[in-house]
């Protein structure tokens, strides 16, 4: 056997460590099933896509009846928008106060149809290419369209009206003959579809060609927006909700419902979360005193093997193979804990959702890792700090 | 290590007094490889003061301690470390045992450090120094003088320039003293290292090189 360890184990105090290991089990238990809740829960409430997307949030004020004029955003609302907290920016959708046609020849033919142009400050917009900017006296128009119209055409409309499937590439080779009036102008334009927007379901122009347009074929006249785009840093959260409410404004595709689900999931998991870290912190003060009182007691053994030769960190190392011992082992076990309720609530879980959902305890494990870690690491500091000081005391 | 200087070292108890006639404090000192020394003294004139100030474990002296050259207040950890396992060993006048350990593992807590000696050359060391049968025996039920041979055998388990050995012979008698003496010069001249023992009264039968009055 290790001599170091046969000296140094006296006083090791079986039934500290034992409640150490109990205690921190319990919290790093609790903590993990938390995460892993959590982790598990999050899908089912917010919508694929949810990480680029909800970030970001349009505005309109409701039409209440039919041929009423919409209602617009005047500049104070913008400016009362832009100050409160939880609202990062905001930006305005400019439209077209001019008719546009748009074009195409298709196998000799041509075809061309009534449009609108919108446009947003560039910061808003989710594509990112080179050909995105226009400069007065071009005559190519870069365009982005809603990625979910060419989905509607080619898994709502070419499939079942026997249409070939068409790409993205596709449509960007297509040249649109763009028709602009107004002012008693009309004037033809190129235009080029340059990228595919999940997030503004509108047809976008660059800002500069829209206010250059606005001002050659409409008066010009600064008009106000109707559609504001906001970016939030956190779009469910309850203010930003009550603000919308009581300024009378409708959020586009916001998912109401789920987005107060989630704030009371974050809620419950907050609070099981801070009840296991308060067990692992009453834990790690149990161990951190349990070794203090370990060293202070075979404070002389320590002393006379230094004093023969061996360094402190080897002095050191056996109680720091014992806390690693103990951190791995609360770690694999709190894993493990974690993994089983994930077995017990899935069942319930999966009759919520449609398909199958993955059910793998990555989040627990991760999280396990992560603390069992930082409290091996702490405590390893600990035992080196005080093995220092009794290496320094002369 | 070559050698070993001691200027104008001082404990901090005796700093201010004026009455102090010691062959040691306060003067120039220097021990030097392959010499030995005894440094004789009564009890309460720092014998083992004088001891610990070279082995690192105190260090509230005046003046300077120099290892060849260099000041050992400047000692870190590590290089304390590296001087008790290549440097100086000691017989500590306190042996500083390991009371649950036996006799073997006393010796061997050591030597598995170093690596230095076999297990037959510790071996025969217990049998010449009679304690072959308490090579199994926990130390906190051994007398002192079988201890104190215990200690000498572990102090020997490492490489050395200067052995240190503090009343190494307090508790022996006449005939264990000699076969001490013998084995420590035999090792002292294997390793050509010094020896510097001290003594309150009885001392190990050596032709030293230098007496020292503490």
């Amino acid at each position: 056997m290790n001599l170091i360890w046969k000296l140094l184990k006296q006083h090791v105090s079986i039934f500290e460590l034992g409640v150490f290991f109990v205690a921190n089990l319990i919290g790093l238990a609790i903590i993990l099933c938390g995460i892993q809740l959590y982790s598990d829960i999050k899908p089912l409430l917010v919508g694929e896509n949810s990480l680029i997307g909800s970030d970001y949030m349009i505005i309109t004020r409701p039409v209440e009846r039919f041929g009423q004029e919409p209602l617009r955003f005047s500049g104070e609302d913008i400016e009362e928008l832009h100050e409160q907290a939880f609202i990062a920016d905001v930006g305005a959708f400019v439209s077209s106060e001019y008719e546009v046609y748009g074009g195409v020849v298709f196998s000799g033919q041509r075809l061309s149809t009534m449009m609108f142009f919108e446009s947003v400050p560039d910061a808003f917009v989710d594509v990112e290419s080179r050909a995105w900017r226009y400069e007065i006296g071009d005559k190519v128009i870069p365009i982005i369209i809603p990625r979910n119209y060419l989905n509607l055409y080619n898994f709502g409309f070419s499939s079942t009206q026997g249409l070939p499937q068409i790409t993205e590439d596709m449509i960007k080779r297509i040249e649109l003959d763009i028709e602009l009036s107004g002012n008693g102008l009309e004037e033809h334009f190129r235009g080029s579809v340059v990228g595919f927007s999940d997030r503004l379901n509108t047809i976008l122009v660059p800002m500069s060609f829209m206010n250059w347009a606005n001002e050659r074929y409409a008066d010009g006249s600064d008009a106000e927006s109707s559609r504001l785009i906001l970016e939030v840093a956190d779009p469910a959260s309850p203010e930003l909700a009550t603000f919308l409410r009581e300024r009378g404004y409708v959020a586009e595709e916001q998912p109401a419902e789920s987005s107060k689900a989630m704030y009371l999931l974050k809620v419950a998991i907050a609070i099981i979360v801070v009840i296991g870290v308060v067990f692992s912190i009453l834990s790690i003060i149990i161990l951190t005193l349990s070794i203090y009182l370990l060293l202070q007691k075979n404070i002389d053994k320590l002393e006379n093997l230094m004093l023969i030769g061996y360094t402190p960190r080897q002095v050191a190392s056996p109680y720091v193979r014992l806390t690693i011992a103990l951190n791995t082992a609360i770690m694999l076990l709190g894993i493990g804990l974690a993994a089983i309720a994930q077995q017990l609530y899935m069942d319930h879980l999966s009759l919520l959702a449609a398909g199958d959902l993955p059910c793998s305890p990555i989040a627990a494990i991760v999280a396990g890792v992560v603390v069992a870690g930082a409290t091996a690491l702490f405590n390893i500091a600990i035992i080196r700090r005080k093995i220092g000081q009794i290496s320094r005391k002369r | 290590m070559k050698e070993i200087r001691l200027s104008n070292v001082v404990p901090e108890i005796f700093a201010e007094r004026d009455d102090l006639r010691s062959g040691v404090w306060c003067g120039d000192v220097c021990f030097e490889r392959g010499k030995s020394y005894l440094i004789e003294a009564a009890s309460g004139t720092g014998k083992s003061s004088l001891c610990s100030y070279l082995y690192g474990q105190r260090g509230d002296y005046r003046g300077s301690i120099l290892f060849d050259g260099v000041d050992i207040s400047k000692f870190n950890t590590e290089e304390w470390c590296r001087v008790r396992r290549d440097s100086i060993a000691i017989l500590f006048q306190d042996l500083r045992l390991f009371g649950e350990l036996t006799a073997i593992e006393n010796v061997e807590i050591k030597n598995r450090m170093t690596h230095c000696r076999t297990h037959a050359e510790i071996e025969t060391w217990f049998e010449e120094l009679g304690i072959t049968d308490k090579r199994d025996v926990r130390i906190d039920r051994m007398s002192y003088g079988q201890q104190q041979r215990v200690a000498l055998i572990r102090a020997l388990c490492q490489p050395f320039d200067f052995l240190l050995l503090d009343e190494p012979i307090s508790h022996l008698d006449d005939q264990n003293s000699d076969i001490m003496r013998d084995i420590i010069l035999r090792e002292v001249a294997k390793n050509g290292a010094a020896v510097i023992a001290t003594s309150i009264g009885k001392s190990m039968n050596i032709n030293y090189d230098k007496r020292l009055k503490l």
